[in-house]
This record gives C-alpha cells, structure tokens and sequence, in this order.
C-alpha cells in the first residue's frame, strides 16, 4: 500500500516566499495568467523549486517592457500588492498570524475560485489542505471527547463546528469583507469570490466519492448510515455532482423558476446568493489553516484550529431527536444487562389544577438514570427517558481528554486507549 | 324564609378597621339592607399582621438552611472551618452529568467510588447508589407507565390465532378487543397483525368523518397537542 506523504502535499504552496516573491512577481504573474491551463499544470510540476519558475520569468519576460497594464482586466489583484494592503496586514495582525506566513500567501487565501480561476492564483489548493486539517481535528477531539455520540450527531456536530455556516461566522468574527466584484483593482485584504461567474472547473471538494444514484432526478435510493460513511463526505452529504457547466446565475434563476415567484430578497441577497457567500467565507478560513500548515508546520495548525474553531460553543444536546424514546431506554438496558427500566413519580403538584407539574425519575434498579418535570405524566416519563438517553449518548472521559494527534509530538506521554463504545442503540433510517 | 347573616372578612391589612368599634357600627349601612337591619352579634376578632418594621424584619429572619451550616458552627460559632458548601438551587438535573451506573467499567469515577464518599452528606444530592437509604425508598414510590410489567407469554401459535382472528372479522376482533382477549398491548397486536386495507381505508374514513364535524376550537386542540408532542420529543419543551 502506497503512504501518503502529507508533509509533500503542501510543498508547491510555499512558492510565495517573502523574500523571493516581491520583486518579480508582477510580470511573471501576468505571464503566467495568460499562460495555458496545460502549461499552467507543467509549471506547477517543475516547481517544486520555486527558482525555476522565477527563471522562466525572468528569460521570458523581464525582457519585455515594463508596459502599463491594466489591473481591471486581472481576475484578483497582483501578489506584489498584498505588501501595500492595510487591511491584509491589519488581517494578519489580528489572527497573531506567524511571521513566517507572507502577506502574499494571506492575500491569496482570500481570491475564491469563482473570482480567478488560476489554480496557482486562487485558494483552492490551500483550502483543500485546510479543510482536511480542521475536519480531522473536529472529528477526532469529538469522538475522544464524547465516545458514545451517534453517527448523524457526529456528522451534525462537526457540520456545527467546521461546516459552511459556522465558518462563515468565523471568517466574519474575523473583520473580513468581501468586495462588491472580483478583479484586479480591489484592494487585497478583501474577500473576492463571485455570484455571477460560471461554476469553476475546480471547485473545493470533500472526500468522498461521486454516487450517480445521487443525481437528482433519481429518487428513493437506499442511503444507510454505513453507506454514507464509506462514500460521502465528512459531514455525511451525498457529494455535489451538478455538472461544471451550469453557472451560479443559472441555479439562482432555477431556484427562482421552481417556486414560481420573485426571488426572496433578505439583507444579504437571496438565500442562494447567502449560500455562495457562505461557502466562500469558509473556503477562505480553510485555506487560512492550509497557508498555516504549509507555513507553520502541524502544531501551528492544530492549535489554529483549537483556538478558533474548537473553542466555540456548541449544545450538544440540542441536536438529538426521538422517535420513541422509551422503547430506545429499554433497549439499552437490555444491552447493557441493567434492570428494566421504571418510570417512578418522584413529586407532583396541582394534580388536579391547570397547570400541574410531575416530576418523574427513570430508575434500573435502585439507580436513577433521569428525572425530568413535565405538565402530564406521560410528557414527564418521555422526557425524563429521553434524559436518560442523553446523559448515556453524552457521556465523556473528561474534558482534558488526549486525542490520537496529541501524539505526533515529540516526548508525547504514552498513549491510553480510548473508549470505544458498542455504537448505537437503535438506528433510524 | 330566614335569611342567613354571612360575615365579610375583615379587610387584612388594616387591624384598626376591624378592631374599632365605631367603623364596626358604620361598616353594615354600605352592605345590603338586610345587614343593616340586624344586630352584629359577632365581635371582631383581633388578628396579628406585620404592620411594623420590626416584626417584618423578624419575620424575615429565617435559619439558613442546614446544608450551609458546618458540623463544628453548631458546637461553636466563632470557629470558622474551611469546608465546601454544596447546595445547588433545585432545577432540571443536566444531561452533561452521567448517572453512575452508565459510566464504563474503566472510567475512573467508577473505581474511584465518588458518590459514596464525597456526596454522602449532601442534602440535595442523594445518589441512588448509595445503599443504605435507597433501596426502601425507591420501591416506595410510585410508578408510572404501563401498570403492569411486560409479559413474554405469547407462543407463535397464539399469535397466528390471533392473526386469524383478525383476518376473520376485524370489526368484531378490534386491535382492543384482541389485546384484552390475549393479554398483551396493542402495540404487540399491531405488530403481528396486519387488517386489509378496505377495513384500514374504512377506519380511516370513519376518523376523517369524525373529524370533519369538529369544529375549529376542537382542530386546533388536537393540532396543538401533537404539535406539543413532536416538540417534546425533539427536545425543545
């Protein structure tokens, strides 16, 4: 079996060099860009010594005359002006970003795919290595930390704390903007991406695997959850394989023709125009993650991560849902050998009165394993089983909990294995 | 007929109104006429109220509760001793606290034997592992739920009866009657038992020929309650 070499991965992003970068980029980049993809392809290849590249700009075209040309005519701004931007600097003052990340290389994390379609121009590529990194991180400090959740309550947790919606606030938390169009002549520290710009050829995908069953005029096919761990994609979605053709302007009108009415316009466009940004944002933070790890190393990026993404709030328990809690609870407890369970009145008032209140606990045995209150006895003895259900999905070792990663640096303490849980009790769908 | 005299109650925050004797006398001419007219018999009883300052601050002052006294602030009050107060306000127990029994064998709050040890003198908390108190109390209570525990006394042969049963005439062996003939839910008897669909079509029929003569308050209850359920199981009530 083939390894990955991940640390490889990343070896033609550090092009940007600060030093090597500055002087000669503003030629070699508009050679560059009206070079042909194919060529585009072979240059990456020969760069794994970013020297090369700069030798064939220097033959070909510092020969040239250092004619005016028009920035508006460039699909992103140059890189040699990310050096003049205040708000890409204040941007890297305000992340505590490392010195080692060129402003160049942050200038580049904020150009989408739909504003300039030049791989090496665009953040794809740093996004994709970005987006590895942060769903690993969420994914394994989620199943250390709560090793009994569910799969759909894994897939929704990690949607929750790394999907589109929730980087989106990241990237806003941050102080970053979008210009109003892509172009040559925006200011750099600015995201660009745009709405109107046909799909691009290469857009940032998941891992997963293409299901022709998925296409939309196919309905009803099975999708069990051990399916959608093995083919689709981190957050459990079937992944995307609307063809590159279509444009963003046509899904949008498509939206619209659907429903048979106006588009419904919100403060922040229509909810598709809200989608493209949405994904654009997090495009973004990932690919500020991929810049930290091609920079910085693997430490650096975890603790990015940590930092920025993991220290954020989320309910857990808010995400569960129960078709029929009670039947769940005794099924555990017949799989785990405890005693069936009884739901016992523990105190009640106003019995007879408008609003009473019972308070109901779940006993195995002589052990309680939930107590709520609730106005009827039949809404207590629900609730008070799906308590139950909650406290043993949500159980946790603690939260200074050690996670596989922890053990990549060096002199790490030895490893403890962590708990691995039967899996789940009862599973819908 | 003779009327019944009935005596208002005196107003309670006032204790001068129903004590004086000269307000007593004036206070029957704004009743009814037939209050007037007759004697007051009664006399007014004095009750206490807190009316001063004093009284309201001493009333106010109650004893802390006795989780927040420490052993030795009984024996001596001037010795302050350095302990944990534990006594947090009554509400809904969080889901984040696993209850012991579901802790796994290897977790070290098992071994460690928590409850026993740090919460036994706790007055709010009573973990139900520690035996001595429980084990009498717990089976005291009441339950809730189905009255009786589950049976597993149904052989496949009953259920094919009753399978016959149900094919046979299915107005006559309803899901209701056949749980009560066989002793078991009508849960069980949904599950083994499936009617034709005429007879499901025609149940559904009577249902909506039910509900059609609801009127709109009677709709909405029912909308309402099976809206309050779905939510009570999404977790949101």
């Amino acid at each position: 079996m083939k390894r990955l070499r991940v640390d490889r991965l990343t070896g033609h992003l550090l092009v940007a060099r600060p030093r090597s970068c500055c002087s000669p980029a503003s030629p070699a980049a508009v050679a560059l860009r009206s070079a042909r993809p194919d060529h585009c392809i072979r240059s990456i290849r020969a760069q794994s010594t970013a020297a090369a590249a700069q030798q064939v700009s220097e033959v070909d075209y510092l020969s040239e005359s250092k004619s005016a040309f028009d920035p508006t005519e460039l699909p992103s701004p140059l890189p040699n002006r990310a050096l003049q931007s205040a708000k890409l600097a204040a941007l890297h003052a305000r992340l505590s970003l490392s010195p080692k990340i060129p402003l160049q290389a942050l200038a580049r994390t904020l150009v989408d795919a739909s504003a300039d379609e030049h791989p090496q121009f665009n953040n794809t590529n740093l996004a994709f290595v970005g987006q590895t990194i942060i769903n690993y991180h969420v994914a394994e400090w989620l199943m250390c930390r709560y090793p009994r959740l569910p799969m759909p309550i894994i897939w929704e947790a990690v949607k929750a704390y790394c999907g589109p919606a929730a980087l989106f606030q990241v990237a806003r938390s941050w102080g970053v903007e979008h210009a109003a169009a892509p172009g040559g002549e925006v200011d750099p520290g600015l995201l660009q991406f745009s709405v109107h710009n046909p799909k691009p050829a290469v857009t940032l995908v998941g891992l997963g695997y293409k299901r022709v069953e998925a296409e939309p005029d196919k309905r009803h096919w099975r999708r069990g959850i051990s399916n959608r761990v093995v083919f689709d994609d981190d957050f459990g979605n079937a992944v995307d394989i609307t063809p590159n053709t279509e444009t963003r302007l046509d899904l949008m009108q498509e939206d619209t023709s659907d429903q048979q009415t106006e588009p419904v316009y919100t403060s922040y466009g229509t909810h598709r125009t809200r989608e493209i940004a949405e994904e654009a944002h997090a495009t973004f933070v990932r690919a500020v993650v991929g810049a930290i790890y091609a920079h910085c190393g693997r430490e650096s990026a975890k603790a990015f991560v940590k930092a920025h993404i993991l220290s954020r709030t989320l309910d857990l328990a808010r995400l569960f849902r129960f078709a029929k809690p009670t039947v769940e609870l005794a099924t555990l407890c017949a799989r785990e050998d405890f005693d069936a369970p009884v739901a016992r009145l523990l105190s009640e008032t106003g019995r007879l009165s408008r609003t009473p209140v019972f308070v109901v606990g779940i006993y195995s045995g002589k052990d309680k394993l939930g107590e709520a209150a609730g106005p009827s006895l039949d809404a207590a003895r629900l609730k008070a089983a799906i308590n139950a259900l909650k406290a043993w999905y949500l159980y946790s070792p603690g939260d200074k909990v050690r996670v596989p990663s922890d053990m990549l640096v060096e002199g790490a303490a030895k490893w403890e294995p962590a708990h691995i849980d039967l899996g789940e009790i009862v599973t819908s769908h | 007929m003779e009327v019944q005299l009935t005596r208002r109650p005196v107003a309670s925050c006032c204790r001068r109104l129903a004590s004086s004797p000269l307000l007593g006398h004036r206070r029957p001419t704004i009743l009814s006429p037939a209050t007037a007219a007759a004697p007051s018999t009664t006399t007014p009883t004095q009750t206490r109220h807190k009316a001063t300052a004093s009284r309201t601050k001493r009333a106010l002052n109650i004893a802390p509760h006795k989780s927040f006294l420490s052993p030795s602030s009984s024996n001596t009050t001037s010795q302050k001793s350095t302990h944990v107060i534990f006594n947090p306000p009554s509400a809904a127990p969080s889901v984040y606290h696993t209850p012991f029994k579901f802790l796994p064998k290897t977790d070290p709050r098992r071994r460690a034997n928590l409850p026993a040890n740090l919460f036994a003198s706790s007055s709010t908390i009573q973990f139900s592992s520690t035996p001595t108190t429980t084990s009498a109390s717990v089976t005291a209570l009441p339950t809730v739920g189905p009255a009786s525990p589950k049976k597993y006394h149904l052989t496949p042969e009953d259920v094919q009866q009753m399978r016959e049963l149900r094919a046979a005439d299915p107005v006559r062996n309803s899901v209701a009657s056949l749980a009560n003939r066989f002793g078991c839910s009508k849960l069980f008897v949904i599950f083994c038992c499936q009617s034709s669909p005429q007879h499901r079509d025609k149940i559904r029929e009577a249902i909506a020929a039910e509900q059609a003569r609801w009127g709109p308050r009677k709709m909405a209850a029912f909308q309402e309650r099976a809206r309050r359920r779905q939510m009570l199981l999404d977790g949101e009530l």
